[in-house]
């Protein structure tokens, strides 16, 4: 009998009958031989796994996050309350102590959603990692938390919501932007004024194997997480970094995903893309739930895997440690801007151009944040898109000063006359969304 | 006539139905469980005492032999062959002393991804049945999708054995730890069981009786004597699921209902949805082993009338130990049916044991020795209601893998219960109050689960799968194995499951099934792509025929208990 270390739900929802379209990457197909292979395996016999189903999320627990024009439920479909209320029993389980650790194996994927939604962008609308986290932020008063995202791609959405946080780390490990969507992610990302060494990209060249995520994970993740002390850690588990994956150019195995899990030791666990659904998936998958649960992975082996054809050279190795060095400083010494910020009154103003490429909207964004002493300052912006224009979006965040606060509510007093098309206002120390 | 016998660990149930007039005759004598033959020809003898010269045409049997035969280990050693690939080790899932792997493997398709290496399974052959293996299972993981590797080492063992299991005849459920051990008890059952059908088949005889002889499986159905000799395992289990048969043929139940069954050292909880008894696919554990039985979905909980009832601190516990019978029954511990004893008007064996038991307990108690007893029972009760909610939880927490079943999900919440057992009658008023349900008692509940035995029908699950990229189809269960066209679809597939399940039925369970039995489960068909186009399509279709009565003896069963 296999005897669990630690004790694992595992909240399981293919959503059988739901596709971006017949032959897209996101189909009902994605998750069938990984079900298969969970379940011939037996899996969920093993006394210390558990299979949960999930439960859906609200408009509420969408809208405590993301700003969505014209509104939430011209963005989503039942499949996303589903995919984000997976991640929320999966976040519950954990916070109630039924489970030490879960895994919410659930699709479609979120990473790529940003602060604003306009539409879906690289196959994601909602951030179903961030609707979790601010959910248990919430209700169980979690407050440091850590997303190590090891998706392919570039966490761009993640990114943007937590981008002014101090209280959350992200750390993204994916192939170099200058050669894969969504084309950001460098290693001079690193967060707001307030929030400067919270985020680190780990940007690796195409062709990293084991080695180089493995190198990665040791010097760069594992040391800033001993010394952020997170109260929770989250793993944006992407499956996309496989060597068979169609849409990359990575040579990840899934034993070298199984041992990445099993150094970072993650609470929870989201599964964000991943399209080798048949050579990686079903592999992958399941040898990040033995390492989860503690369980031997060392015959976990994808049948056309041979560790010699992925042997990295010098070269590439040492690139990989001079951008891991890069990332380890811009966690422990971040440096300061070069740029001057641009400001208007005691705003900060960023302008940015975003492109959803799976709805094919493009959205201008002004956003601005509130330079105050005493907490992370309120958050607006002002958005107009192609499909909805001239948005306006106000956050007073969770940890907002009382002086914030007021100007938070100044403002959007002041923005009710000024003929915005649509307004959102998110009071996180009051728990309320006003639109 | 039906003739129905519920061999259970205690007690003998069996009752003759006739078509027109019902139950005719009822016995319930002691089991001895060291001759099981010897109670089924007491009851036979017994109820043909009764009713003489009767024609019956249908003789269904329930028996724990199997149940027994794996609890006390009396099992035949089996070579068990497997072969994996890669995923868990496979190791890890050894079974009984003779347990071998094989190299090769299959994918997740039943694409061979490592070749069966047949000189290894020689040697390993030949060093078993050296040892004097007689009996084998063959194992590979993923043979619901291709059997291939499983036929290879069977025609290597062919033969030399005297009976092999292939696991991917028992269930087209994948699950290769469980189809290995239900492989494995399949083939350790089957020595003694073979010899006691037959045994059965010669006492009928004797008795000048040519019944057609069915056995009564754990999912409530039955299946013929020639399909029970060769999956015996299918025959664990029955007991309960007799009783919910039973409950299920007198009561016209339409609602979300619970079924107690309240016996001598537990209490079976069974479950129907809108009146249908609740199967699952995968639900028997043998010696902690899960297994691929399908079976109804019941509860064993540690409460019997033999439970021992202790003080602890102020709190009265009663349960989960069975220590020695209750002391009306000469028992040295006060035991729940001593209580129950006390406040009836029956006498239930030394009823003056059972008021010495409660005075015993009173000791440690701060109430009246009147309140006693009812404190006891209040308690049993309340355990009862927790694990049967716990139980409900855990079936409305299953696991649903599509939107529209997300959305369109409806709880069980029990409306009704109906109990059954020895104590039912004087149960009935505590557990009402308790549960704050009405409690039905129905008439013969002391041989309900005899009646569930004989008004069974045969039940049956098979899984097809087609793979038009790869143009095959298989129902494993049934053995077929077929080319298809590329164009071949659910609907073809859905026709395919069911014109295969009736012929065999037809031929092998001689019932003549009307296709409406023939219910589609799942289904479900999805496009396999590569790259960006469609290459096949990914089909499969589960079909059951579920337990239910005989249309024939239906009206003539069912009570008036709706009261
Ligand atoms: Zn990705
Ligand atoms: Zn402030």
């Amino acid at each position: 009998m296999q005897q669990v270390k630690n004790k694992l739900g595992v909240v399981f929802f293919p959503a059988f009958d739901w596709a971006i379209s017949p032959t897209h990457p996101e189909r009902q197909e994605r998750l069938l031989y990984t079900m298969d292979q969970l379940k011939e395996e037996g899996v969920f016999d093993i006394p210390g796994i558990r299979e949960y189903k999930p439960e859906l999320a609200s408009r509420q627990e969408i809208e405590k996050v993301h700003f969505c024009f014209p509104d939430v439920l011209s963005n989503i479909t039942d499949s996303h309350l589903i995919s984000a209320g997976g991640c929320i029993k999966a976040g519950k389980l954990v916070m109630e102590k039924k489970e030490d650790k879960a895994f919410a194996l659930v699709r479609p994927p979120g990473h790529h959603a940003m602060k604003v939604v306009h539409g879906g962008r690289g196959f994601c609308n909602i951030n179903i990692e961030a609707i979790m986290i601010e959910y248990l932020r919430e209700k169980y008063g979690v407050k440091k938390v850590a997303i190590v995202d090891t998706d392919c791609h570039h966490g761009d959405g993640t990114q943007d919501i937590y981008w002014h946080d101090p209280d959350t780390l992200y750390i993204s490990i994916h192939q170099d932007g200058r050669t894969l969507y969504p084309g950001t992610g460098f290693t001079s990302e690193i967060g707001g004024p307030k929030a400067k060494g919270k985020t680190i990209n780990i940007p690796l060249p195409p062709n990293t194997s084991d080695e180089g995520f493995l190198y990665a994970m040791e010097n760069v993740v594992l040391p800033i997480l001993d010394d952020f002390a997170p109260d929770l850690i989250v793993n944006s588990a992407g499956q996309d970094n496989h060597f068979t994956d169609p849409i990359t150019n990575m040579n990840f195995s899934a034993r070298g995903y199984a041992k990445l899990s099993e150094m970072l030791k993650p609470d929870l666990v989201v599964l964000e893309g991943g399209y080798s659904i048949q050579g990686a998936l079903p592999y992958v998958n399941l040898g990040i739930v033995l390492a989860l649960a503690g369980l031997d992975y060392s015959y976990v082996k994808e049948p056309d895997y041979d560790p010699k054809k992925f042997e990295m050279d010098k070269r590439t190795m040492d690139y990989i440690k001079r951008i891991c060095e890069t990332a380890r400083k811009n966690y422990f010494s971040p440096p300061q801007s070069s740029i001057t910020l641009e400001k208007d009154g005691n705003w900060i103003v960023r302008n940015k151009e975003i492109f959803y490429d799976t709805s094919y909207i493009v959205e201008r964004q002004k956003e601005y944040i509130l330079d105050c002493e005493n907490c992370r300052g309120v958050l607006k912006i002002e958005s107009s898109s192609s499909r909805v224009k001239n948005c306006l979006a106000i956050e007073a965040p969770i940890n907002c000063c009382e002086k914030c606060l007021n100007t938070a509510y100044m403002e959007y007093d002041k923005a009710k006359e000024k003929g915005y098309s649509h307004i959102q206002f998110i009071d996180r120390v009051n728990k309320k969304v006003l639109r | 006539m039906l003739f129905g016998i519920d061999v259970g660990g205690t007690h003998t149930d069996a009752v003759l139905i006739d078509k027109e007039v019902g139950v005719r005759a009822y016995v319930k004598i002691p089991t001895d469980p060291d001759d099981l033959l010897g109670s089924i020809r007491g009851a036979i003898s017994e109820i043909l005492s009764q009713e003489k010269g009767v024609e019956i045409e249908r003789f269904n049997l329930s028996t724990t032999l199997c149940t027994n035969a794996i609890v006390q280990d009396l099992l035949e050693p089996v070579g068990v062959i497997v072969s994996a690939g890669p995923g868990i080790d496979p190791h890890k899932f050894s079974i009984g002393n003779y347990y071998e792997v094989i190299p090769g493997g299959l994918d997740h398709r039943g694409t061979e991804i490592y070749p069966l290496d047949i000189s290894h399974a020689n040697k390993v052959i030949s060093n078993l049945l050296d040892y004097g293996v007689k009996v084998f299972s063959v194992v590979s993981k993923f043979s619901p999708r291709n059997p291939v590797h499983e036929e290879k080492i069977a025609e290597l063992i062919q033969d030399k054995a005297d009976f092999i299991t292939l696991g991917h005849k028992l269930s087209g459920q994948l699950n290769f730890p469980r189809r290995i051990a239900t492989a494995y008890y399949n083939s350790a059952v089957w020595p003694i069981f073979d010899k006691f059908l037959d045994s059965v088949k010669r006492c009928l005889e004797e008795f000048k009786l040519s019944p057609q002889l069915n056995i009564l499986k754990a999912d409530g159905g039955t299946m013929p004597y020639n399909t029970a000799k060769r999956i015996p395992v299918e025959s664990i289990f029955s007991g309960p699921a007799a009783s919910v048969m039973g409950i299920f043929g007198l009561c016209d139940i339409t609602e979300d209902t619970i079924v107690l069954d309240v016996g001598g050292t537990t209490t079976d909880i069974g479950v129907l949805a809108a009146g249908v008894p609740l199967i699952e696919p995968e639900n028997v554990r043998l010696k902690e082993r899960p297994t691929l039985v399908r079976a109804m979905k019941v509860k064993s909980i540690g409460l019997g009338g033999d439970s021992a009832v202790r003080v602890n601190g102020d709190k009265i516990e009663v349960g989960p130990k069975r220590l020695g019978p209750c002391m009306a029954k000469g028992g040295d511990v006060p035991a729940f049916l001593d209580a129950l004893n006390c406040i009836c008007d029956e006498t239930y064996g030394d009823k003056d044991a059972s008021f010495k038991g409660m005075h015993k307990i009173n000791e440690n108690l701060k109430c009246s020795l009147e309140e006693t007893p009812i404190r006891i029972v209040e308690q049993g009760c309340k355990i009862l209601k927790k694990e049967v909610s716990e139980f409900i939880d855990e079936i409305n927490e299953r696991p649903i893998y599509t939107i529209h079943e997300l959305l369109e999900f409806r709880k069980i919440e029990p409306k009704k219960i109906y109990l059954m057992g020895g104590p039912a009658n004087i149960l009935k008023k505590f557990i009402e109050k308790e549960f704050g349900l009405p409690v039905v008692v129905p008439e013969y509940f002391g041989v309900a689960n005899a009646i569930g035995a004989a008004i069974a029908r045969p039940t049956m699950q098979a899984e097809l799968f087609a793979d038009t990229e790869k143009k095959i189809m298989t129902i494993p269960v049934l053995g077929i194995k077929e080319n298809i066209s590329k164009n071949y679809n659910l609907k073809v597939a859905r026709k395919d499951i069911q014109k295969n399940m009736s012929i065999y039925i037809r031929e092998n369970l001689g019932w003549d099934i009307d296709l409406s039995e023939l219910e589609i489960i799942f289904e479900s068909s999805m496009n396999m792509v590569k790259d960006v186009f469609t290459v096949g399509q990914d089909i499969r279709v589960k079909c059951q025929v579920k337990p239910g009565i005989c249309k024939d003896y239906e009206n003539v069963v069912r009570c008036v208990c709706n009261r």
